[in-house]
């Protein structure tokens, strides 16, 4: 066979003809791109697709304003302590709680303005009780000015203020501040693990049913239902007409689902479960074709442990059936063979169908199997990046080969 | 005795086909099976068939593509054949059949499901023991395929064309598409027809069709499509054929009756 240099192959081109190939059929190369995108983003981390369905962190000013009732509690059993000491029970307990309200905000808003982490050291401790100690006595005299004025109460001004009991009295904010911020550091440590929790299970869920999906997809585009109810179809008619050969066909089919299924449920296989897979498949075509189609496989023996992702021959082989064999009406051959050179494996499915057309005009186009080629390179470069190739070459006097090289990998 | 013609090709479904039928309808004959599109039409043109079962999916041409060259070319005075459309399951072309009422049967193909086709085949046939006219037959279709070939996705046009480049030996001409009066296939050619010239250009009609405007360039048969704005009349022999009239041009091309639907008064 002569070849002649590679032609470049687009992508986009889809199929002239009505009924010519799968291309056409609902989804236009949705089976396989999808299965592709999930590849990628499972290759990616799949992070950020999850990040968005996590539900949003609060936001600050809402757990500032949630912890507050904790803290206007710790101050009413304080101000009840106070009262039982000294008496005014009501004006304690309004002061009481208006020092907490201050306290409590400057303090708690300045560890979720800065040291809002989970965890916590001298670092964080420290600062956050000097901030205690500095936040009590600005605590002590708002609180006690602003519950003055509310209660109608005469109150020391900045300059009367400083005694000895009303510094014991700071120093008693300084400990039910500190008993606050302890509270409440804890509730949060609690409140995070819990959503930390949740989030997992939740991102565990959404993991596994994107992982349920991707094999669903790969499942699709392994077994069209097209070839399915046809290869049915035939089996119900040899049923009838030729019990012996339906059997063969049915123990070909089985081979067939086996390989596929099996295959789907690992990201690699071996080249000799591939070949068997295609043996599979081009017997199934080829009793569903009769005389216009033959096949051959060509597998060297030290080649069959070699490793390649799963599902890279399936579309080419079905490319050269489906658009090159199937549609010509004389029918021809499909040859699949692998050999190594250097360190690569090449692998080529070689047909002698209707070969590559050119479309009007203007661009280079495929006649209809640029899905299955795209997403094959697709895959590769995901995989490989630029140690993987595909290429599509004419082949004379008529047909298509199709050529992958990848990296050899032996088990 | 009514004759049928099987149009399938994949040999054991042909088989099969066959079998189911010769069991629900004993008097029907199964005439011969042609194994891909372009055999169909050969077979069926040859054999005269009352009944044509055609799958879609062949090799050389659809069934919906040999239906339509069949009405073309059906000529004398056997009625048009019944076409009942075989395909597989997942075909989106199903539901198109189901809307335009096309006779179809599924692949894998059921004896109940088949058996109700042929207690209509059956109906069918004795009705037509009444005379009535073969044209009126093949224009029924050609309605049914013209709405079929509405409700079939077209292929992707990647860009309209404006301007043809035709070899006339060493030299290119560029000739604007808006000057076209008709484009005739032939072979694997088209000629390309101005109202004072003609050129060869290699692309195959039905490649070059998605590239036309659809609103302009109409096809009336499977080797013709013509500028609509250069038909200066549609006339009617009394076998009912239809021949356009067209400005600029001496020929006087044939409208199949697939497309006679578009030159009918209003």
């Amino acid at each position: 066979m002569q070849l002649p240099e590679a032609v470049p192959v687009d992508a986009g081109a889809a199929s002239r003809h009505p009924f010519s190939g799968s291309s056409q059929r609902g989804l236009p190369g949705i089976r396989l791109l999808g299965t592709m995108a999930l590849l990628s983003a499972k290759r990616a981390g799949m992070s950020s697709p999850i990040h968005s369905l996590l539900p949003a962190p609060r936001s600050r000013l809402r757990r500032l304003l949630a912890d507050l009732p904790l803290s206007i509690a710790v101050s009413a059993v304080l101000a009840a302590f106070i009262g039982l000491v000294s008496g005014h029970f009501l004006e304690n307990l309004v002061v009481s709680i208006l020092i907490g309200i201050v306290a409590f905000t400057i303090v708690d808003g300045g560890r979720l303005l800065w040291w809002d982490r989970p965890g916590w050291s001298a670092r964080e401790w420290a600062p956050l009780l000097a901030l205690t100690v500095a936040a009590a006595p600005v605590a002590h005299f708002t609180g006690l000015r602003v519950g003055g004025m509310l209660l109608g109460i005469a109150t020391p001004t900045l300059a009367e203020y400083p005694t000895p009991a009303r510094m014991s009295m700071v120093l008693f904010t300084m400990l039910g501040t500190t008993m606050m911020v302890v509270l409440v550091r804890y509730r949060d440590r609690v409140r995070r693990i819990e959503e930390e929790h949740a989030a997992a299970r939740l991102r565990a869920e959404i993991i596994e049913r994107q992982a349920l999906q991707a094999q669903l997809r790969l499942l699709q585009a392994q077994i069209e239902p097209h070839m399915l109810f046809n290869t049915l179809a035939n089996l119900q008619g040899l049923i009838a007409i030729d019990p012996d050969r339906a059997g063969e066909m049915l123990d070909q089919l089985i081979q067939y689902l086996r390989a596929t299924l099996s295959v789907s449920r690992t990201e690699s296989t071996t080249l000799e479960q591939e070949f068997a897979a295609m043996d599979a498949y081009l017997g199934l075509m080829g009793v569903r074709m009769g005389e216009r189609l033959t096949h051959r496989l060509d597998l060297p023996p030290e080649l069959k442990t070699a490793r390649l992702p799963t599902m890279l021959l399936q579309p080419l082989v079905e490319n050269a059936i489906v658009h090159g064999l199937e549609p010509k009406v004389d029918g021809g051959e499909v040859v699949v063979r692998a050999s190594v050179a250097g360190d690569s494996l090449v692998i080529e499915v070689c047909d002698t169908g209707l070969g590559l057309r050119q479309l009007v005009g203007q661009v280079h186009g495929r006649r209809g199997d640029g899905v299955g080629v795209s997403t094959t390179r697709e895959r590769l470069v995901a995989l490989y990046g630029e140690r993987a190739t595909i290429s599509l070459t004419p082949v004379h006097p008529q047909g298509t080969l199709a050529r992958l090289t990848l990296p050899l990998e032996t088990a | 005795m009514t004759r049928a013609l099987i149009a399938e090709d994949e040999p054991i479904l042909a088989a099969t086909l066959a079998k189911t039928l010769q069991g629900l309808w004993p008097e029907l004959e199964i005439v011969g099976t042609a194994p891909n599109g372009l055999a169909a039409v050969q077979q069926a043109l040859a054999l005269r068939p009352d009944v044509l079962f055609l799958d879609i999916r062949m090799p050389g041409q659809t069934g919906l593509e040999a239906a339509e060259e069949l009405a073309e070319r059906w000529e004398g005075p056997q009625p048009f054949p019944h076409i009942v459309f075989v395909t597989a399951f997942d075909d989106y072309a199903v539901e198109a059949f189901e809307r335009a009422a096309v006779d179809y049967v599924l692949k894998p193909v059921s004896a109940g499901r088949l058996g109700k086709t042929v207690e209509r085949l059956r109906a069918l046939v004795d009705a037509r023991h009444a005379p009535a006219g073969s044209v009126a037959d093949a224009e029924s279709l050609g309605q049914l395929l013209g709405q079929l070939q509405a409700l079939l996705p077209a292929a992707a046009a990647t860009g309209r064309l404006t301007t043809l480049r035709a070899a006339v030996g060493n030299v290119v001409r560029m000739i604007p598409v808006a000057d076209v009066v008709f484009f005739q296939a032939v072979d694997k050619y088209v000629n390309v027809a101005t109202a004072d010239s003609e050129a060869l250009i290699r692309v195959p009609l039905k490649d070059l069709l998605p590239h036309l405007d659809p609103d302009r360039f109409r096809q009336v048969s499977r080797s013709m499509v013509v500028n609509m704005a250069c038909v200066i009349s549609a006339g009617r022999d009394e076998m009912g054929k239809v021949t356009l009239n067209l400005r600029g041009r001496a020929d006087k091309p044939r409208v199949s009756p697939v497309y006679a639907h578009l030159f009918r008064q209003m």
